[in-house]
Order: C-alpha cells, then sequence, then structure tokens
C-alpha cells in the first residue's frame, strides 16, 4: 500500500474524509437505530400528562389506561367543529411544529396575540376523558404561551359544562426551578381546579392574580399568581385566557349550550 | 511511529484530576454547565455522568488515532469526534431518560464546547497511549462531577428544600416550615459556591495555591 504523508495535502483530505464517514455512520445509525425508543418516550410522556389532568385511575400500564379512557379529535379552530375525517391522525397531532408552516396555522392578530405565540395550528388536537361506562366526562384542551424564558405547553381539563376547570398541568417548560418552575407545583395547580371560565354575562372572566379573592364573586374566576415569579404567571395567565377566552371559545359555546353531548 | 513522552500510569492518570487538579476547581474549565445544571442532583448526576462518558471515550479515540492526525487539523478531526460522541450521549437520554434530557435540554449538545472535552484531548490524548488517556477523561468526568455534585446538594437542599427529589426540608410552598432561599436556585448562586469551594480546598491543600504573579510589597513597584 503506498505509504500516505498524513501531513501533506492529500493526506489531510484523505484522513479528515474517513473521520467524517466514519462518524456520520456512527451517529446517523445511532439516531436511527434508537428512534423506536425516542418516539415511544415521547408518546408515553404526553400520555402520562393527559391522563394526570383526566382524572382517571392509572389501571395497568399507561398505555392500557389511555386507550381504555382516552379518545383524541382534531379540532378546526377557524370553526369550532371536530374534523372528523381526521380523527385516525388526532392523537399526538403535532401542532406545535405547525405553527411555523402557514399552510397549516393560522395568524393571531397582534392585538390579540396576548400568549405571545403569533400563529397557531389550524387544527388542534383535543382529548375526550371517559368514564368506566364510556361518558365523556372532561375536555382535555393543550395549550401553550411564552412564559418568562420559555414557551410553557400545558393541558387543561374542562368539565362538560364547557366553563369549569377541572384540572391543569404543564408538560414543558424552562422556568427557574423553585420559582416559575412551581407551576409543576401540584398545590399549586390545585388552585385552578373549579374555576369558572366565564361569567354569567359570557364574558372571559378566568384569571391568575395577586391577592386573588378568595370569597365573595370573585372567588369563582380567580387563581393566586406564585410570589417571586411574576412574569412566568402573566405568561401562563395570558396563554390561559387566550386560548379560553378566544381559540377554543367557539367549541367551549357548544359545550355550555349542551349541543356537544357524545 | 509512536513518540510518546513517558506516560503517567493509567493509576496516575486516573487520580490525579479528581481533587489535585480538578478540572473545575483548579483547572476552572467548564463553568458554563457547572452554573447552569446545578439547581437539582438529578440534572446534576446525569450531566456528570454524560461528561465522564464523553470525556473517557473522546479521550480513548483521539488517542488511538493521534498517530493518523494530521497536525494542521487536528482540532477539527478532535471536535469530529467529540461532536459525534455527544450526539450520542443525547440520543440516547432522549431515547431512555426523557423526562431529564427534557430538563437538562441544551446543556448536553453542549458538551461539545465543554473546555474540559476538548482541554483532555489536546492536552493529553494527543501525547499518549489509549489506556492513561482514557483513565485521563474518566478521572476530570469525575472531579466535573464531584464539584456539581456537592454545588448542587447545596444548592438544592438550601433552594428547594430537597435532594435528589426527596423532602428534605418540607417547604412553605408544600405546607411545610422551610422558605426556601430563591437566590440558591437561580445561576448566579452557582458562581458564589465554585468560588467558595475553590477557597476551601486551596485553603485546606496550600500547595494547590499558585504562585502570585507579582509582588505587592516590592519598593521599586
Amino acid at each position: 500500500m503506498l505509504k500516505l504523508n498524513k501531513d501533506s495535502v492529500l493526506g489531510t483530505f484523505v484522513i479528515i474524509t474517513g473521520f467524517c464517514l466514519v462518524c456520520s455512520v456512527l451517529v446517523s445509525s445511532a439516531v436511527v437505530a434508537l428512534d423506536p425508543f425516542k418516539a415511544a418516550a415521547v408518546a408515553n410522556d404526553r400520555q402520562v400528562s393527559i391522563l394526570r389532568v383526566a382524572g382517571v385511575e392509572t389501571q395497568g400500564t399507561v398505555a392500557q389506561t389511555y386507550a381504555a379512557h382516552i379518545e383524541a379529535q382534531l379540532l378546526d379552530t377557524t370553526t369550532g367543529k371536530i374534523a372528523a375525517d381526521r380523527q385516525s391522525e388526532a392523537d399526538g397531532y403535532n401542532f406545535a411544529s405547525n405553527a411555523s408552516n402557514p399552510d397549516l396555522s393560522v395568524a393571531i392578530p397582534a392585538e390579540e396575540d396576548i400568549a405571545g405565540i403569533r400563529r397557531h395550528s389550524t387544527l388542534m388536537p383535543i382529548y375526550f376523558a371517559k368514564d368506566a361506562d364510556g361518558n365523556v366526562t372532561r375536555v382535555i384542551l393543550p395549550f401553550y404561551g411564552a412564559a418568562l424564558w420559555s414557551t410553557a405547553y400545558g393541558y387543561v381539563a374542562v368539565g362538560m359544562d364547557g366553563n369549569t376547570i377541572e384540572a391543569v398541568t404543564f408538560y414543558q417548560h424552562g422556568e427557574t426551578p423553585g420559582l416559575g418552575g412551581e407551576i409543576d407545583n401540584p398545590r399549586w395547580q390545585a388552585l385552578w381546579v373549579g374555576k369558572k371560565i366565564e361569567n354569567a354575562d359570557g364574558e372571559l372572566a378566568f384569571t391568575i392574580k395577586k391577592n386573588a379573592a378568595h370569597e365573595g364573586e370573585q372567588a369563582a374566576y380567580e387563581v393566586d399568581a406564585l410570589s417571586g415569579a411574576t412574569l412566568t404567571t402573566n405568561g401562563i395567565r395570558h396563554a390561559a385566557q387566550y386560548w379560553l377566552g378566544t381559540v377554543y371559545k367557539p367549541f367551549l359555546d357548544q359545550l355550555r349550550k349542551g349541543e356537544f353531548l357524545k | 511511529m509512536s513518540s510518546d513522552v513517558k506516560s503517567p500510569t493509567w493509576k496516575e492518570a486516573f487520580i490525579e484530576p479528581i481533587i489535585a487538579n480538578n478540572p473545575v476547581m483548579i483547572q476552572v474549565l467548564g463553568i458554563c454547565s457547572t452554573l447552569a445544571v446545578t439547581g437539582s442532583m438529578k440534572t446534576a448526576f446525569v450531566m456528570g455522568l454524560s461528561v465522564t462518558a464523553v470525556t473517557a471515550l473522546s479521550n480513548a479515540a483521539v488517542s488511538y488515532t493521534r498517530n493518523y492526525i494530521p497536525g494542521s487539523v487536528r482540532i477539527i478531526a478532535q471536535m469530529t469526534i467529540i461532536a459525534s460522541l455527544v450526539i450520542l450521549v443525547d440520543q440516547i437520554l432522549r431515547a431512555f431518560a426523557y423526562d431529564l434530557s427534557k430538563q437538562l435540554s441544551v446543556y448536553v449538545g453542549l458538551i461539545i464546547t465543554n473546555c474540559i472535552v476538548m482541554g483532555r484531548t489536546e492536552g493529553f490524548a494527543l501525547k499518549y497511549p489509549p489506556l492513561p488517556s482514557f483513565m485521563d477523561g474518566l478521572g476530570n468526568g469525575l472531579g466535573y462531577m464531584i464539584v456539581l455534585c456537592i454545588i448542587a446538594t447545596f444548592r438544592e437542599i438550601f433552594g428547594s428544600g430537597t435532594w435528589f427529589g426527596l423532602t428534605i426540608l418540607p417547604t412553605v410552598n408544600n405546607g411545610g416550615w422551610y422558605v426556601p432561599c430563591g437566590l440558591l436556585v437561580m445561576p448566579p448562586c452557582g458562581f458564589f459556591l465554585v468560588g467558595l469551594l475553590i477557597w476551601a480546598v486551596k485553603t485546606y491543600r496550600k500547595e494547590l495555591i499558585e504562585p502570585a504573579e507579582y509582588d505587592t510589597h516590592r519598593e521599586d513597584y
């Protein structure tokens, strides 16, 4: 074999090409080989979050419980109707990446964009939680918005009256642990339970604020803000108000009128 | 072919970086991630393991190929190896520790730029045979991990009242009595703790103090 001088121009090119080939084969085969595990981890994470707000007990594995109690549907946010013909795509529908694709998303007018997200997917996956007899008990709606450091993603479960928050959880955010990260604290999330979204006049009344009312009329709409995390809480409030008050309003209005009984 | 200088034994290569030449405390490398991931023990521990795996394997790989790497592009060749290993670690975390990989977010990818990894391949693995290089990488990774865990222990217990997620001091938010120190969960606090740690180690082991570069008591200044 020809003796190659490693420091010659040719030698440098040959050796570096070899390095790159070996490394890229290694990396790409690892990515491909681990793909099923990654997809399973993502799906499991989503199912755990949804079951947390669904109010059903996990029996057997997460996947079994999920299959038995959760039904996914796609909601067309422009009409407020379920896109039943596309139900097969609904579970785990990637609404977050759609937001950057103009064909699959709608622009939010600047004055309405309190959540700071600019665009959102036209179709949103929503999840119906069913009890043991198959009756729908809650509707689980994904929502997200710009918090302090990051976009926070969560699920809110709304009761069948279309106006009562039954549970909330956040499955992805990058807020400071111990301060804004306290949005993950179950004790804080428990404060949301039972709050009403709209008041009797049909106006958005749900809010998160300092010194929230604990008695009287307003107590039904107000959640205490997290101390030391004003900016995170503002972001979460805006996200919840935007999604529940604007995007999901047509759908929730149908629920409120009882038009949507499955 | 090999023109190795006398190599340290694998034991020396392993033991030295743990305390005497600790990458964070003595060489003051890898500070960025030391501040960023030490808010909780879990992230600090996994980050420490990931960096250990990357430094050890990249040192071994660079050392195996050290006689073939052209001198003019040796940094690029080392980066290629390091970057590949970091992507591997990131992918493995995503597949098998999804929750932690979400918390560590970009910092796993940033191991590529962690000066400890590059510093060891360039400073050690290019000169010495694979076994001592591997052990040197392992030692540096463990030295980094120990510092991370010490800092994370302080920050998590006094900042969040937990250790590895287990409640140590029940916080007010959870109905206990402890008001957590908010400063401790912020990255700058990691800086203070690294400083205190360096101070403590150098007070205890005076031989680690570098000689001053000038003498403030000299008359002719």
